[in-house]
């Protein structure tokens, strides 16, 4: 990984960051020298994998980010202890694939489920920070999935929610341009994670063979987008959904 | 920050001037090497020592064919490329003339082609690389009266995609970025003098969410972004830098 000191005294909030992708984004802005807050309900696979200078600058709460309740004290909690909100990612999300179904034979809980989890939570945390950013700047980047675009037999509810997102990233990057904030979307295709990995075969070779890279991401490769579209560099960027999907989707 | 560009070997087309020399800069300053073509021979002469200045017009084939056989023999090789030379038209439809539809489309559309012609078995020989097309947000939404220049950079995006998919299986990725307005010459001869260009200007300001016009090197940083390693597995996006128009 590429040191540099792009993040330094930032302060991020990375969602879902206790594992998977977003464990890979918290420890990419760990390493660049940001402030890492991170609300998981298992944060023990990213503390696992940092060294102990970047664990000194990780502050983890194990919590739902489905609960208002949670994220509000979470927030409160991090902007006392290391102040205003440099970078939010709205990474937490979930695909309820275990509990996935024919669209007829889907479940109005389960909706709710996945839209609380992937969509509202990004609505509710980047609410809690954008008085902080109108006032000094930011950076927004929510988490879409290639699903959005390319659509996923089973998954309807979890392409709906990260769409949404896309709506979402444009209208609030809209928004919030005249203060300084941008907000911007990443969609990642298949990314070797613990959830991937519990795929099928046929699935994960079907999306291979979809794929002109050929191969499977990892969660490094969202996390140097994700760090790109943080910083400094992409100030011109707003309003954008990244694909890092190894060019299967290409529209 | 610049992104590590140790030991690549990089070639940019419109080298010289705005968001080329600008991308050029971010290599040479990443510890790449780096040979800048370009048609503007005032433009390569000022350009610092460090850089392989390279007289090559895009929409000649044996220019551009000795100008990289040149760049690859000098630098050892080739690992990326960026295509940004470009020119711009305003027309309406009445008013095009057929020299100034098919210059355009000559050197916008079928001078990448050339080029990435010429460079991609170098990027074979290397084991891979990145091509990085600049195209522009007119490709991706519309701009009046310029139809040649819009369905250009549309076409460009459509090539890189294709080229993409074809390239993948070598290792070399192919991107596009498509900016909007930038502080370029370019540009500059695009907006009038005095009270008329002043009005131009507030236009184009509003037409983007951040109200402002890019500097060159805004855009270099995507270009940069997507010829690093950081990008590995990005391949085949158009990604806009235009502070927020057209929300691709």
């Amino acid at each position: 990984m590429q040191m540099s000191t792009r993040f330094t005294d930032k302060v991020a909030i990375v969602t879902g960051g206790g594992g998977g992708i977003g464990a890979g984004i918290a420890e990419r802005l760990l390493a660049e020298g940001a402030k890492v807050a991170v609300l998981d309900l298992d944060a023990g696979p990213l503390k696992a994998q940092l060294a102990d200078d970047m664990a000194a600058r990780l502050f983890a709460i194990e919590g739902d980010c489905t609960d208002l309740g949670t994220l509000e004290a979470f927030h409160a909690q991090v902007t006392g202890e290391l102040g205003p909100i440099d970078v939010l990612v709205n990474n937490v999300g979930q695909s309820g694939r275990a509990r996935s179904a024919h669209f007829h034979e889907s479940s109005e809980e389960v909706w709710r489920f996945v839209l609380e989890i992937s969509l509202f939570s990004a609505m509710r945390m980047s609410r809690l920070v954008a008085p902080a950013m109108r006032e000094r700047g930011g950076r927004i980047v929510n988490m879409s999935s290639d699903a959005a675009f390319v659509g996923d037999a089973g998954l309807v509810d979890y392409a709906s929610a990260k769409m949404g997102l896309i709506g979402f990233t444009r209208s609030l990057a809209r928004e919030l341009a005249p203060f300084g904030v941008t907000v911007n979307a990443v969609a990642p295709g298949a990314i070797r994670t613990r959830a991937h990995d519990t795929m099928p075969k046929d699935v994960i070779d079907r999306i291979k063979a979809d794929t002109p890279a050929g191969i499977v991401g990892e969660p490094e490769d969202v996390a140097a987008a994700v760090a790109f579209l943080a910083s400094d560099e992409a100030r011109f960027i707003t309003g954008q959904s990244l694909l890092i999907d190894g060019g299967r989707w290409m529209i | 920050m610049t992104a590590d560009f140790t030991g690549r070997r990089m070639l940019v087309t419109g080298g010289a001037k705005g968001i080329g020399k600008a991308a050029a800069s971010r290599f040479l300053a990443g510890g790449a090497q780096v040979a800048c073509l370009d048609m503007d021979e005032a433009a390569l002469a000022e350009l610092e020592p460090g850089f392989v200045a390279l007289n090559a017009d895009v929409t000649d084939t044996a220019s551009v064919e000795t100008a990289i056989a040149e760049a690859a023999a000098r630098m050892g090789g080739l690992d990326g490329v960026v295509n940004s030379a470009g020119v711009d038209l305003q027309s309406s439809l009445e008013d095009m003339t057929d020299a100034a539809w098919e210059r355009l489309i000559a050197v916008n559309l079928t001078g990448p082609m050339k080029v990435c012609r010429a460079a991609v078995p170098f990027l074979r020989v290397a084991g891979g690389g990145t091509i990085v097309n600049v195209s522009s947000g007119a490709g991706l939404q519309p701009l009046k009266f310029r139809s040649a220049y819009s369905a250009s950079k549309a076409g460009l995006q459509m090539f890189s995609k294709s080229l993409a998919m074809e390239l993948a299986e070598a290792g070399i990725r192919v991107n596009a970025v498509c900016p909007g307005a930038v502080e370029t010459p370019l540009f500059r001869s695009s907006i009038a003098e005095g009270e008329t260009g002043d009005a131009q200007l507030d236009a184009v300001r509003a037409r983007y969410a951040l109200a402002r016009i890019a500097d060159p090197d805004e855009i270099a940083a995507g270009i940069a972004f997507l010829s690093s390693a950081e990008a590995s597995y990005v391949t085949g996006v158009a990604l806009a830098v235009d502070g927020g128009r057209t929300f691709h």
